[in-house]
């Protein structure tokens, strides 16, 4: 899946940031693009290497996508993304990709999508949603669960509220660690609330992303609920340099989360080390 | 076949570092590399291997990406001139020709070429020197490895006791012999020695099977206690071939530069916010002995191991390869 148009897949375009969404406290959304248009076409769930050039480079999920430019949605964590939210509209950046192997588009074909996100983790999840938004006829019901640590960390509160509830078959269930008292919807873990909420496993294809310990639960609801290893997917997230499969760093096993991930399904990671 | 006396050695090289740049073999502040050929120098291409893997000619310790400017909001990069200086690499022992072929696998296949290495890799002439005395640490026969004949390589030379036989296997090895014809005589009743034979052994036969279960196994814990993590063995592998790409800023000015890392080193895997995935030298060094014994050969059909023995010599903490494939083996499941 190398791109044609990059010669030398280690060295970035420089591309510029027009927009910048604050999510959360946290979080912020930044739309980019270069001088020739959109840097390049991901599909759902492939993934973006993208710098300031003198602090860091780091990989990230795409969550959406326009006609002239990329969406990145960040959480302020380390050196980089303290950096990236420090920047204004109009700062140059460097970006190289797409990378990774995207969600099993075909796979689901024709199946009720389940998608279990938690806090940031809805950015690579919400690359899908958006998509089979757009295709809606090639996929059956949607359902959105979320849940964030407390209504402040809810991130992309206009589709959470506004725009998926408004798509056709469409439920979205939202939750949150601790609630405020402004807060009247339900309150508790992303896992105990899919429990509670109890999707049946036929016909249908959960797609779950977040922080790993709750990855690792909902992993076990699901099961409890009688989702099969096939019907659970999943995005992971490993400290990554080139993005390609050579720096040697996110292997999980003989597999590299940059190059044949970073979406698994449950049966396929069951095969590889515990090491995530 | 051809010859040349070991009294003209230096001439020869001095003969190819006409059209190239030749690395070769070299006492360099009490270690062994291989070190661009500059007319003089102290050659070490008597008995065993360079303390230095020759890795870094085609992937250097460090090396510059592309340069940038930031003056913000603006950026701008510049790409570097392609690498266009022709090498000869002189004394290429078999272990590490070997060491060549799995890191094209890493560098130049699974749909991204790496420009760096491609460039470096195809720029440069591989001469062997066949070995004909093993060294305690040496053990490059259980994979397979000829120590009389390298894989890979354009030129095959062999030690007698004054001279060098020399036989070209390419193009590119044929043009080295044309080059240096005047110093070259024919090699009349002088015969191709016999290989060195290493009386160290891994028995690999099986030791892949065998760890894809064992994973879980508490002997990573027992056999982990000792390693110190200095990452040693990483720099001095021939095969290890993690790196790490970091920024170098003066002013609005810098560049994107890479270098070697080390699976040994804690900071390799852990994330941005803290997320640590290998916690401990247990999970490092499973992962390490796993990359070269099970995860390569899954990934790339063979070994990531050539036996040259440098780590098991090196270590200060003797952890032997060696050793840990014997008892993978013995280990109960």
């Amino acid at each position: 899946m190398a791109n044609a148009e990059q010669v030398n897949p280690l060295v970035p375009q420089i591309g510029k940031i027009i927009k910048i969404v604050e999510e959360t406290p946290d979080i912020k959304t930044f739309h980019v693009t270069t001088d020739k248009g959109k840097p390049f076409t991901p599909m759902p769930g492939q993934l973006a290497m993208f710098s300031l050039l003198d602090v860091g480079e780091a990989m990230f999920s795409i969550t959406s996508q326009g006609p002239e430019h990329l969406e990145l949605a960040i959480k302020k964590v380390g050196m980089l993304t303290d950096a990236l939210h420090e920047v204004e509209v109009g700062q140059a950046v460097g970006i190289r990709g797409p990378y990774g192997n995207g969600f099993p588009l075909e796979m689901m074909k024709g199946k009720d999508l389940l998608f279990i996100g938690g806090g940031i983790g809805l950015a690579p999840v919400r690359s899908l949603i958006n998509y089979t938004i757009e295709h809606r006829e090639d996929y059956g019901r949607l359902w959105i669960i979320y849940g964030a640590r407390s209504p402040a960390d809810l991130c992309f509160k206009d589709d959470l509220f506004k725009n998926w509830p408004k798509v056709k078959d469409c439920r979205v269930d939202v939750t949150v660690d601790k609630g405020d008292a402004d807060w009247k919807g339900h309150e508790g873990f992303v896992p105990a609330f899919v429990e509670k909420l109890g999707p049946k496993p036929e016909g249908m294809v959960a797609i779950t992303c977040g922080p790993p310990i709750m990855i690792k639960f909902v992993l076990q609801s699901l099961e409890k609920l009688g989702f099969k290893d096939e019907q659970i997917v999943t995005t992971l997230e490993m400290r990554m340099k080139c993005g390609i499969g050579k720096c040697g760093r996110c292997n999980l096993g003989s597999a590299y989360v940059c190059l044949d991930g970073p979406v698994f399904t449950l049966a396929q990671l069951k095969q590889m080390p515990d090491e995530y | 076949m051809l010859k040349i006396s070991k009294d003209q050695i230096g001439e020869l090289l001095n003969i190819w570092a006409k059209g190239a740049k030749v690395f070769v073999p070299q006492e360099n502040g009490g270690t062994s590399q291989f070190k661009a050929w500059e007319g003089q120098g102290k050659l070490t291409l008597g008995e065993g291997n360079a303390l230095e893997p020759p890795k870094d000619l085609f992937f250097p310790r460090t090396e510059t990406m592309y340069r940038y400017r930031v003056r913000d909001p603006e950026a701008s990069l510049e790409e570097l001139a392609p690498l266009e200086e022709k090498r000869v690499l002189v004394g290429v022992r078999s272990c590490d020709a070997r060491s060549f072929a799995i890191m094209d696998d890493v560098f130049l296949t699974k749909g991204y070429i790496d420009e760096f290495y491609r460039q470096r890799r195809e720029n440069t002439a591989v001469v062997a020197l066949a070995c004909t005395t093993a060294q305690p640490t040496c053990f490059c026969t259980s994979f397979g490895i000829d120590p009389g004949r390298a894989e890979g390589v354009d030129l095959q030379m062999w030690p007698l006791a004054d001279s060098y036989l020399l036989e070209a296997i390419t193009p590119a090895g044929k043009d080295l012999l044309e080059q240096a014809a005047a110093l070259l005589t024919e090699a009349a009743d002088e015969k191709v020695p016999a290989a060195a034979q290493p009386s160290l052994t891994a028995d690999v036969g099986g030791v892949t099977e065998k760890l894809q279960q064992m994973f879980e196994h508490p002997y990573w814990e027992a056999v982990s206690r000792k390693c110190i993590g200095c990452g040693a063995c990483t720099y001095l592998c021939p095969t290890c071939h993690c790196f790490d790409i970091q920024s170098e800023n003066r002013g609005d000015s810098g560049y994107k530069f890479r270098c070697w890392d080390s699976c040994m080193f804690s900071e390799y895997t852990r994330m941005a916010g803290g997320h640590q995935p290998r916690p401990s030298k247990k999970e490092r060094l499973r992962n390490r002995f796993l990359h070269k014994l099970q995860y390569f050969p899954e990934r790339y059909g063979k070994f990531a191991c050539v036996g040259c023995g440098r780590c098991l010599d090196r270590c200060p903490v003797s952890m032997d390869i060696t050793r840990v494939v014997r008892e993978v083996k013995e280990v109960t499941l």
